[in-house]
């Protein structure tokens, strides 16, 4: 049998140990049935043992590199890396609720690829794909399936060909129904597989160890990262679309012009508010932990001092500026009543022809209750160049040592580029990255080069995670993150320490109480229960299955069910002696007839721990999987270990087992 | 030691006590589930929950005023063990956004102190949709696998299926209805809400269940073909007494270790601890009282089919 020598193991193949025993079962087939039976036992064991030896290696080092000093620990992590990792690899794993971490799990929103690809909408078309979207609820469904029935079933002559055209592929006004919805599903699967390429790109960039990402159903993309502890950072990579524009600036004349007309209009308008804020889209707010200096409010227009009457809305919410392309500022805590409030017709009425609010993404003051103040400002609706054209990006620091993101651009880029600052001198262009403003230059030479950047970035971090976005190209559809657990480390550290107590305590008062009530039969029942657990733990090492806090919750509760099987027999057992059947035929006895019962209970609730696993996720899945694995080991342990033993305490040593 | 040795409790004769207690059990449990409900956590509502680790008390009531203006609703705020705060919120606004206004509404309540997000649960409101849809298919679909395997194993007969299921079905009511009644009269100092955990809690309690009945009915198919002669009932009240020292015992270990996880499982685990407590009472309780009386009932109508 090969040598679980550390020195040696890294080199074995998985396949090696299984062979042996294989081959020693064979050979044991021929002895007598209790020999197979050991055998058996032993074969188990040594598989058991095989599979928790990275484990328990893996938990010998870490405490040694724990109680390393930080030099010696980073140097004999460097020198051992390989092994380390082959053996971590290996280990047993931890859940995220053990070890602390991030699980993520986001969903690609087919229906804005969907209407991404459509080159004509109407009204009907967007009906339809709302209703495919609150339809297509369950991660399994295919929400391609659903906006094509759903579109038949509205009417059955209508064909969806007259919404995409695409000669790649094949699709014109002539296509079928079949044929679009085929060209749809190709389309969503591929975008699809790309997200999870860019979101691994963009994970691999971040630094974690050990990442997990993986598909789940049709359109969810599951991502776990141990240790990490910063989920506001993790959140805006994952989620960043990085959709980078260069757009012109409203000029500042026609600033000035329209900030007068909506502070009049709101002067005139009913106090009452007819705006739904509940719709107010919140997604254009950056949140930043240092301020700028604060904004010159000195400056503030004259006629609009007396102007911040109460009952003006939109003066409630926004200081007005009305210099250069800033409107006003508005505080964190008034962001999304802004935005709500900027979507009223009286409000879109005032604005030039082509102009949007955006907001600043740095903040640029505070206001008196401590929240931080942005910059609303006026950018065109026209999008000049986009992220396409970006070729390379990288970190830099400006004279005050602040982190911008520098950007080349490839030679078509360049030219737009240079052809738009040189018609714009001395006119202010702006950085745009998901709706937000990063920075607003005011043009002073035509830029020839296509070099181009982004300041106004909170901290290096966050000027690396925007490279990183950029470098990974921009994802095919949005991401919405639907489902996010995040448990620090600390917590993950205390929930170990209570399950490790629950299962110690449970085995040890399960354990006492099996020898105080079944005497010798007890203690055997005891040696089957510790068996069991080692049995469990190598069977999740061996599937490669995750120890999660409810999965420890499993072993306990295996601990006290276990025992069940023993006390059947043991049980029956008390019955055939007491009809004065000698010990040997009373173990026969009560072993063949406590069989069914046996069967019959852990089979009906193995299936109850099948469809646990199916429905469940992540932490329940793990409990899931102890609970599958606890039924089998305690199968395997009542009816062939202590049957063992039993035989051979009876049948080689002669004893009379006391079964209490 | 040995308990209920030859025992021989009249359980068939006095069944209709146990139906009366059932049933008491059973409307109580519908009616505070349907006038009352349940609290129902954020995996199948959708929602944001936060664990907030503090080095000072931290006053419930000062951060739920707090976070009441600045998140636009009133979130759930209740201690987590010791030194813990644990905010739910149904907010839908952007989670970076939320979980900063969290941490600000703590430090305003509790200003000097030091505050960590410790642990943090997000669940989209159409994920929830989608767990809730997981959550209801997976018990039924457990309860249907267990009637189709009864019904195979014990020869066909319909009998025994309806009695494990009926029983299946009286113990998750009862021990939601417990769970209801007692999240509304706020007698215990942990968390009751349902979550995939108690769901997972539930299964657990109907393979534990029908793990009992199973035993105990097969008592009774032995003792059928052993006994042909003697009234069924009587059949049925003999298995029933053979098996109970086993019954007890099992139930007896299976609870010392779930009250082992109850006191000494983590905060996270004591609502599901808690439902196991309860749930393996009452399955054992139901495999005896419940699941064989049925069975008995059935066959006295519709005979031995």
């Amino acid at each position: 049998m090969p040598s679980f020598n550390p020195q040696v193991y890294p080199h074995i193949k998985q396949s090696d140990l299984p062979a042996a025993v294989g081959a020693g079962i064979i050979w044991f087939c021929s002895m007598k049935e209790n020999g197979f039976k050991t055998t058996l036992i032993v074969a188990f064991l040594a598989l058991c043992g095989f599979y928790l030896y990275p484990s328990v290696r893996t938990f010998l080092e870490n405490r040694k590199i724990a109680a390393m000093a930080d030099e010696a620990r980073v140097q004999y992590e460097d020198e051992n890396y390989v092994s380390l990792r082959a053996m971590r690899e290996k280990s047993l794993k931890l859940g995220l609720d053990l070890l602390g971490g991030m699980h993520v799990t986001l969903e690609v929103r087919l229906d804005a690829l969907i209407r991404e690809l459509a080159t004509d909408v109407d009204d009907t078309f967007n009906e339809v794909l709302a209703e495919a979207r609150a339809e297509s609820v369950s991660g399994n469904s295919s929400m391609i399936e659903i906006f094509g029935a759903n579109f038949t079933a509205r009417d059955p002559e209508a064909r969806l060909s007259r919404y995409f055209r695409d000669d790649e592929a094949n699709i014109t006004r002539r296509s079928s129904n079949a044929e679009v919805l085929a060209y749809l599903q190709s389309e969503a699967d591929e975008a699809v597989q790309r997200a999870i390429e860019i979101i691994r790109q963009r994970v691999d960039r971040f630094g974690v160890s050990e990442p997990a990402i993986q598909l789940q159903g049709t359109r969810r993309i599951v991502v776990e990262l141990p240790g990490v502890d910063d989920p506001e950072r993790v959140r805006s990579l994952l989620r960043g679309t990085a959709r980078l524009e260069f757009r012109m600036m409203t000029d500042p004349e026609d600033v000035l012009r329209s900030l007068q007309q909506l502070i009049e209009a709101y002067e005139e308008a009913p106090a009452i508010a007819a705006a739904d804020t509940s719709a107010g889209d919140s997604t254009a707010v950056a949140t930043a932990d240092t301020a700028e200096a604060s904004p010159t409010i000195d400056n503030l227009l004259d006629e609009t001092d007396d102007a911040l009457a109460p009952n003006n809305r939109l003066l409630a919410i926004m200081q007005p500026f009305g210099q250069g392309v800033i409107y006003g500022t508005v505080s964190e805590a008034d962001t999304a009543k802004f935005n709500a409030l900027s979507k009223e017709i009286l409000f879109q009425d005032q604005l030039p022809v082509n102009t949007r609010l955006m907001f600043s993404s740095g903040a640029v003051g505070i206001d008196p209750d401590g929240f931080e103040q942005f910059y609303v400002l006026g950018v065109r609706e026209e999008v000049e160049l986009d992220g396409s054209v970006i070729t390379d990006a990288r970190v830099e620091f400006d004279e005050v040592n602040r982190a911008e993101v520098t950007m080349t651009m490839n030679a078509e880029g360049a030219r737009t580029w240079s052809r738009l600052t040189g018609a714009n001198v001395g006119r202010n262009v702006s950085v745009v990255m998901d709706n937000v403003v990063y920075s607003f230059p005011t043009v002073i030479e035509r830029i020839p080069s296509g070099r181009t950047s982004i300041s106004g970035l909170e901290s290096r971090e966050e000027a690396q995670d925007v490279v990183t976005i950029l470098k990974s190209g921009a994802l095919p559809a949005p991401v919405d993150i639907v489902e996010e657990r995040t448990v620090g480390p600390s917590l993950g550290a205390a929930s170990i320490r209570a399950g490790l107590n629950s299962v110690l305590v449970g085995l040890l008062i399960v354990a006492l109480f099996m020898i105080f009530y079944y005497r010798t039969a007890g203690i055997v029942a005891d040696l089957a229960l510790i068996l069991n657990i080692v049995f469990i733990l190598g069977i999740l090492a061996a599937f490669g299955a995750t120890l999660t806090l409810p999965g420890i919750a499993g072993i306990v509760l295996t601990i006290g069910m276990a025992v069940d099987a023993n006390v059947l027999v043991f049980e029956r057992v008390r019955e055939e002696l007491s009809t004065g059947k000698s010990m040997k035929a009373a173990i026969d006895g009560g072993y063949s007839k406590a069989l069914s019962s046996i069967l019959d209970a852990n089979i009906t609730t193995f299936f109850v721990g099948m469809i646990l696993y199916s429905f469940g996720v992540g932490p329940i899945q793990g409990f899931a999987v102890t609970l599958m694995a606890g039924i089998l080991s305690s199968l395997f342990s009542a009816i062939i270990i202590s049957r063992v033993v039993f035989d051979w305490m009876v049948g080689e040593r002669r004893m009379s087992v006391n079964f209490g | 030691m040995r308990i209920f040795e030859n025992a021989n409790y009249q359980f068939m004769r006095n069944r209709k006590i146990a139906y009366a207690i059932s049933g008491a059990l059973f409307v109580l449990s519908l009616a505070s589930l349907l006038f009352r409900g349940l609290e129902v956590g954020i995996d199948f509502l959708g929602g944001m929950e936060f664990v907030v680790e503090s080095d000072q008390p931290v006053s419930t009531a000062e951060v739920r005023s707090t976070l009441a203006t600045a998140l636009g609703s009133e979130p759930e705020v209740k201690t987590f063990d010791e030194t813990g705060l644990l905010i739910r919120t149904a907010s839908t606004g952007d989670i970076n956004e939320v979980e900063a206004q969290v941490l600000r509404g703590v430090n305003e309540a509790a200003p000097g102190g030091t505050h960590r997000i410790v642990k943090t649960d997000i669940v989209g409101p159409r994920f929830a949709e989608d767990l809730k849809r997981g959550a209801f298919y997976s018990v039924i679909g457990s309860l249907i696998v267990i009637f189709l395997y009864i019904w195979v194993r014990f020869q066909w007969k319909v009998g025994y299926s309806v009695g494990a299921v009926a029983a299946l079905v009286h113990d998750v009511v009862i021990t939601l209805g417990m769970f209801s009644l007692m999240h509304h009269l706020n007698i215990v100092p942990f968390s009751l809400q349902i979550d995939q955990t108690i769901i997972a809690a539930f299964l657990t309690i109907v393979g534990y269940s029908i793990n009992d009945t199973v035993v105990v009915f097969d008592r009774i198919r032995e003792y059928t073909t052993m006994f042909k002669t003697e009234n069924y009932e009587n059949v049925v009240n003999r298995s029933i007494n053979t098996t109970l020292s086993r019954t007890i015992i099992t139930s007896g270990t299976t609870l010392l270790v779930v009250i082992t996880l109850f006191i000494f499982g983590s905060e996270v685990l004591r609502g599901f601890a808690f439902a196991l407590l309860f749930g393996i009472g009452i399955g054992t309780y139901s495999s005896i009282f419940v699941a064989a009386p049925i069975v008995v009932e059935l066959r006295n109508r519709i005979g031995a089919r």
